[in-house]
């Protein structure tokens, strides 16, 4: 390998995308090479240095400045049938007050507004499901209180919540998850999920949260575990008191 | 599953806006900090973020998922990019104020003395990096704090990967020409 053909090499080096023999030939090469050799270490160590220069952040501002313009730009289309809108709701209005029934009826059948109602959830999903998985525990803690403005039949949100009380490895995001689940209490499904995850948690701070909306959710199928809990002497005393009002407040 | 940045923005495409809202949460820091390498300034870099996102909107319809997502967006940020340059014509906005800010090391905790060197060589390295022409730099930024293959770089600029290897070497020599001679004039 010659001088060229090895430093032609060095950017792929770097960023470690060299096949095998490629990365043992540049070896052999700058083993045995006195001006190559340094230049590699040199540079090597300049491209190591580019990565440990700290990232900068956007201001607090940035986020929701494009959620207007989101905004403002989902509600153009309505903006442009104003008139017929207008005339709509004004219809809508007069008919209410002659007090005649089709006027509350035409309402929920606009299909603008449906379909308007129905994009704003799904944004909200989609935001709350965004943060959720964010690697910053302060934006997981934003994802949580946008999962507090999904709908509460809205299974994919509820799934990021106790995936996140769950596996979260930041305590106050358990809890904040945990509090938001007190929405989704008329799913059985998230009744179950939610006492599930009691026993395999190990912060007292979150089993009391978990225990506290259980007692909320008026969850009687948890007594069971309550009891296990209460007679486990590995459980923590203060969760182990909690239980035990729990187990009064359920009978 | 999580959806593709190209099925994400195909939707946008196909007039389902609330998923550009999914792109942002992905995509507005390394904008953001594309921006900043290039402008030198927190405060047009945010401008220009928001500018793609609102590009994007507006240009949802030209979107082709058959091609990365990522090097549309990097298009996107360079022509706006280059057409704030143009409105604000040669000036710089801040460079001193933005090059003077102390850097604050990420890594973990080293010794106060490591930690002391290691700033000082990083705040010269940001100084080098900011000193560098343009093309120089952007391609650095694209490649190592993007981290974008070489391969979408290329498609970003429109050349040949192994063009983009051969830049990004002759960046990084550049780069350390610019940083010894700092380093020199910190010493004299």
């Amino acid at each position: 390998m010659t001088c060229g053909q090895a430093k032609r090499l060095f950017a792929d080096h770097w960023s470690q995308s060299l096949s095998a023999d490629q990365e043992i030939a540049l070896e052999a090469h700058l083993g045995g090479c006195d001006v190559c050799r340094p230049e590699a270490d040199r540079l090597g160590a300049l491209w190591s240095d580019l990565a440990r220069l700290p990232a900068e952040e956007p201001g607090p501002g940035l986020r929701p400045r494009f959620y207007d313009l989101l905004r403002g730009a989902r509600s153009q289309p309505a903006s442009a049938n104003k008139p017929q809108m207008s005339w709509r709701i004004a219809a809508g209005i007069a008919l209410l007050a002659a007090g005649v029934p089709i006027g509350y009826a035409l309402r929920p059948k606009d299909p603008e507004l449906a379909q308007l109602r129905e994009e704003v959830s799904s944004m909200r999903q989609l935001v709350a499901l965004s943060l959720l998985q964010q690697q910053s525990a302060s934006e997981r803690l934003r994802g949580v209180s946008w999962a507090y403005r999904a709908e509460p039949s809205d299974s994919e949100v509820l799934r990021a919540l106790l995936d996140r009380v769950n596996s979260d490895p930041n305590v106050n995001v358990r809890l904040a998850a945990v509090d938001a689940l007190h929405a989704f209490g008329s799913s059985d499904a998230a009744r179950k999920a939610v006492l599930g995850s009691l026993e395999k948690q190990d912060a007292p701070l979150v089993q009391v949260a978990i225990v506290d909306l259980l007692v909320d959710l008026h969850d009687r199928d948890a007594k069971p575990v309550l009891r296990r809990m209460a007679r486990n002497v590995s459980t923590d005393a203060g969760v182990r008191q909690r239980v035990q009002w729990a187990l009064e407040k359920l009978q | 599953m999580i959806a593709t940045d190209n099925f994400l923005m195909a939707r946008v495409g196909a007039g389902e806006l609330s998923k550009l809202a999914v792109l942002f949460e992905r995509h507005h820091r390394a904008l953001f900090r594309y921006f900043v390498s290039m402008t030198r300034s927190r405060e047009t870099a945010e401008d220009l973020v928001q500018d793609v996102f609102f590009r994007m909107l507006r240009y949802r319809a030209s979107y082709d998922p058959e091609r990365p997502f990522a090097a549309w967006m990097y298009q996107i940020a360079r022509r706006a990019s280059l057409d704030q340059a143009q409105k604000r014509g040669a000036e710089v906005v801040g460079i001193e104020g933005f090059l003077d800010r102390p850097v604050e090391l990420v890594s973990p905790s080293p010794g106060p003395e490591e930690r002391a060197s290691r700033g000082q060589r990083l705040a010269l390295l940001r100084r080098a990096l900011d000193r560098l022409p343009e093309e120089k730099r952007e391609i650095l930024v694209l490649a190592r704090f993007q981290g974008m293959k070489y391969e979408a770089i290329a498609e970003v600029l429109g050349c040949e990967a192994a063009a983009v290897k051969v830049r990004v070497y002759r960046a990084m020599r550049a780069l350390e020409q610019i940083y010894f001679a700092l380093e020199k004039e910190k010493a004299s």
